[in-house]
């Protein structure tokens, strides 16, 4: 009997591991990453909050578009203030397109007017892969219960123009919108675009 | 091959080269190709012609030239990436096409798989000049005098690992001519027209037939085999789906090949949101390509999804809005009208109207008729509401699935009948009953036949109806009584007219001896309308029962003829009484034989394993109870999964002699007719349909199987169960 309890255990635990589990209000996957100041950052220190996660990678040109445009750090503004944790996390393995140490990563929000409220690394790729991160950027949403509320791509209109932001939808702001004031997420799930986030292997 | 393209490129950059020095020197502003460039490529606008007739299709190109292991994209370009854009304007009123894909490939990238071209590739598009391009309609001799420029626009992505962006604002000139020669790179285009796939070269569609479903991890995807995809080859298939949020582009295709078709298996983007109705493909083996079109396995949706649902919430009710609202009651409408002529309906009517007497009576009176037909259709209407308020799932005709309605029917429609041929004299009480519901004068006679009328028109469907009726079953109760009273008017109407109009009446012939006969050749539509209820019959119980049931209608037959014959009063009336009997027969009988038709329809799902027992609640608890191995699989004929999964891993040998085990049970639920109890056990998994796959170790443990089975997972999962029971 405990052995057959066992045996389904291991199944289940099997089974989670193989889905690189993405459901909508379900748990998302907790994790504890090194921000710029070496210090330990846990998914749940922020129980009780929205935490916005967005994978990035300065040198692509995706995520150059939403920086050069000022659209990304508009957001960060936008929501850190109203008590939203956003985490920027860094996927690029050591030596690929992306990958930065903790200052120019410090330097690059400095530069850039980011206001993230914390910069993560993820040079072993663990994180990414757990959410199944794909491209930079991507976006993820999580409620205050640790409940993930959305993941896909930051707008509509797939294209590294800077013109395309204003004809877009901003998925993370419509969802952010409608979480703030207590509505349903209209589009929950969305294609992520962007480029291919430089993992490790 | 490689060679031949790298000579290729050589030719084509020195020919550029060489036309970019030539286009300079020539003076008449004609130019044929345009270049540009970015980090890793090089890229043209070019045209296949060097002139652009009017009236005339014709090509023009953008040539991309990626550095060696860089690459460019297809229409989606996979996990990430970005497809080429290419904006195309003229000074002219020329029309341009879609861009003409050539075959991608799929290109791993790390993690990922991108769809697109790791070599020189052109984008051909169709270009369309109009025969009123001149604005004076001539084309002058001069050909300078009639040039066209075309601009593109154009912004790409070009990738190794890292991805550069570029754009690029290229302009090609020609001139309008009545005539034109193939340019210097009319080759290009012919090689490049080889790399298509299939439906650009060729003008009929691909004769391809193709549905998908969607489970909770895959798609499965069912092709036709069919003489397009006979030529392409079979080992080294790929599907290119067009939108980009529907697979994961880097997993493996499973290909399954039967008979008549093959099934991929394809797990699911995370990012798919199950909004697909169609589904827009690439078939290819890497030489040749085929476009086709799915669309979504419509038995599944419509029936299994939404009448699951229908039947769980009464939430779900599709909302109607005011206007197609009344085109459905309009379709009722003349779905009524058109009931009137239906062979059941027909004779009975007919009757009513020749036995009118021309007299007036109170408008009560004359609309009695009317009122019959209403308040008929009206029932039916709330007994539908009520019943699918109990979680039932029914349509119009509900009731035929009944035996004993059926058998009910063909007594009464006999009856008719008989009524119809004269067996039965004037003056009989058996008689009387069945004229005044046809042709009897008072009030609560024209009531009947109103009620009667649609009992006969019930088992019958006209035009129209169905599509309104499929819409009132699933709609909210007052759509229900909205739909169901247009249908009562539109079948009501007819003879109502009759009834209050002196004018109407007047057109009907006048009775004579003619009608005698007529009423006679009436009494055959009614007995065909019995063999076609027989016919239903056997699908129903049987062919003992339904030759109980020919024997019951004739004995009924003669009893009604004896008594139509009988002199005295008592023998009439026992005669009648043997009558009635005799319907009693095949209705107590029916109930103690056994369907045959049961082991008919089970024999064809048997194939997957004669072991099986068919599920029942009671049976599975009886199996659980007594803690045995239960492997139960909820299937249906119309399942493209569920075939799929049977045949590549329950009819596996592994599978199979497992099942056969004496402490394992298997137990198969068929839902191609959907039923009640299978709905309930699919609930009890919190799914809308099927497959379903449980695995149950006695009473100690479930195990939800995936809906994509391999024989390894089915064969783990029973040998576990089987271990389980043993360490209890």
């Amino acid at each position: 009997m405990i052995k057959g309890f066992m045996t389904s255990l291991v199944l289940l635990l099997a089974s989670m591991s193989a889905l690189a589990s993405i459901t909508i209000g379900e748990p998302a996957p907790t994790f504890t990453l090194q921000n710029t100041k070496g210090e330990n950052v846990a998914l749940e220190d922020f129980k009780g909050q929205y935490v916005v996660l967005e994978w990035t990678n300065h040198q692509c040109p995706y995520v150059v578009k939403h920086y050069d445009s000022d659209n990304m750090q508009s957001l960060q503004r936008k929501y850190t203030e109203q008590d939203v944790v956003w985490l920027s996390i860094i996927s690029s393995a050591p030596g690929k397109q992306g990958y930065v140490d903790a200052q120019t990563a410090d330097s690059l929000s400095e530069s850039r007017n980011a206001v993230p409220s914390h910069v993560l690394f993820d040079p072993e790729g663990s994180v990414g892969k757990q959410y199944d991160a794909q491209t930079t950027p991507h976006m993820y949403i999580i409620d205050p219960q640790g409940m993930l509320q959305y993941a896909g791509g930051i707008d509509s209109i797939k294209s590294t123009k800077q013109s395309d932001i204003a004809k877009a939808t901003n998925y993370v702001d419509e969802a952010m919108t409608a979480l703030l004031a207590g509505e349903a997420v209209k589009n929950t799930l969305t294609p992520p675009y962007g480029c291919s986030i430089k993992y490790k292997s | 091959m490689k060679f031949y393209l790298y000579t290729k490129l050589l030719v084509i950059s020195l020919f550029l080269l060489a036309m970019s020095f030539f286009s300079v020197a020539q003076s008449n502003g004609f130019r044929i190709s345009d270049t540009g460039e970015g980090p890793h490529i090089q890229v043209a606008l070019m045209s296949e012609q060097n002139a652009l007739v009017p009236g005339r299709p014709q090509l023009i190109g953008v040539y991309l030239q990626p550095d060696p292991q860089w690459h460019t994209y297809w229409r989606n370009p996979g996990d990430s990436g970005e497809a080429p854009s290419i904006e195309l304007s003229s000074t002219a009123k020329i029309s341009f096409g879609d861009i003409q894909w050539p075959i991608p490939k799929a290109i791993p990238v790390a993690h990922l798989v991108n769809y697109g071209y790791e070599a020189d590739n052109l984008l051909m598009i169709e270009v369309f000049v109009p025969q009123d391009i001149v604005p004076d309609g001539t084309l002058t001799e001069s050909a300078e005098d009639n040039l066209v420029t075309i601009n593109g626009d154009l912004s790409w992505l070009v990738c190794k690992e890292d991805c550069i962006p570029g754009d690029a604002q290229l302009s090609i000139t020609l001139p309008i001519a009545s005539e034109s020669r193939p340019s210097a790179y009319a080759a290009l285009f012919e090689d490049t027209k080889s790399l298509l796939p299939d439906s650009y070269t060729n003008p009929e569609p691909a004769d391809v037939n193709a549905k998908f479903e969607i489970n909770d991890t895959h798609i499965v995807l069912e092709v036709e085999k069919s003489q397009s995809l006979g030529e392409l080859n079979l080992s080294k298939l790929t599907l290119f789906p067009f939108r980009s949020d529907v697979i994961k582009h880097a997993a493996e295709q499973r290909l399954i090949e039967s008979d008549d078709a093959w099934q991929f298996i394809i797990p699911k983007s995370p990012y798919f949101n199950g909004e697909a109705e169609n589904l827009a493909w690439l078939l290819s083996d890497g030489q040749k390509g085929i476009y086709f079109d799915a669309s979504i396995n419509s038995t599944l949706v419509s029936n299994d999804m939404s009448a699951a649902y229908s039947a769980d919430r009464n939430l779900d009710k599709p909302s109607i809005d005011a206007p197609s609202l009344l085109i459905y009651a309009l379709m009722a409408f003349a779905g009524g009208l058109i009931l009137n002529l239906m062979p059941c309906v027909l004779p009975v009517l007919s009757i009513k109207a020749i036995s009118l007497t021309r007299t007036a009576p109170s408008f009560f009176h004359k609309s009695a008729y009317f009122f019959g037909v209403l308040a008929c259709f009206n029932a039916f209407a709330l007994i539908i509401i009520i019943l699918q308020s109990t979680g039932e799932q029914i349509g119009w005709g509900f009731h035929m699935q009944s035996p004993l309605v059926v058998t009910l029917l063909a007594f009464l429609f006999t009856f008719i009948g008989l009524v119809l041929l004269d067996v039965i004299q004037v003056g009989n009480r058996m008689s009387n009953i069945g004229n005044s519901l046809v042709s009897g004068e008072r009030a609560s006679a024209h009531f009947a036949t109103g009620v009667l009328a649609v009992i006969v028109a019930s088992p019958c469907t006209a035009p129209f109806m169905a599509a309104a009726l499929g819409i009132a079953l699933i709609s909210e109760p007052y759509v229900t009584f909205i739909l169901f009273n247009a249908l009562a008017i539109g079948f009501a109407l007819p003879i109502t007219l009759l009834f209050i109009s002196s004018r109407m009446s007047a057109l009907l012939p006048k009775p004579g001896a003619w009608m005698t006969t007529f009423k006679h050749v009436l009494a055959f539509p009614m007995f065909a309308s019995v063999a076609w209820l027989a016919w239903v019959y056997v699908g129903q119980k049987g062919a003992p029962a339904q030759f109980l049931l020919l024997i019951s209608l004739l004995i009924f037959s003669l009893f009604i003829w004896l008594s139509g014959h009988a002199k005295g009063q008592g023998a009439r009336f026992t005669f009648n009484i043997l009558a009635l009997l005799s319907i009693i027969l095949p209705i107590s009988a029916s109930s103690l034989m056994v369907n045959t038709n049961e082991y008919a329809s089970t024999s064809d799902s048997q194939s997957v394993a004669k072991n099986h027992v068919d599920y029942s609640e009671e049976k599975l608890n009886a199996l659980k109870a007594s803690q045995q191995v239960v492997f139960v699989n909820m299937t249906a004929d119309w399942c493209i999964t569920c075939k799929v999964n049977e045949q590549v891993a329950l009819s596996s040998e592994q599978v199979q002699s497992l099942l056969k085990e004496e402490d394992v049970h298997y137990v198969i639920g068929d839902w191609t007719n959907k039923n009640q109890e299978i709905l309930r056990y699919l609930k009890q998994y919190k799914r809308a349909g099927v497959p379903l796959y449980v695995v149950y170790s006695g009473t100690q443990n479930v195990n939800v199987l995936p809906q994509i089975l391999t024989p390894d997972l089915v064969s783990k999962a029973i040998i576990n169960a089987k271990e389980e029971l043993k360490n209890d």
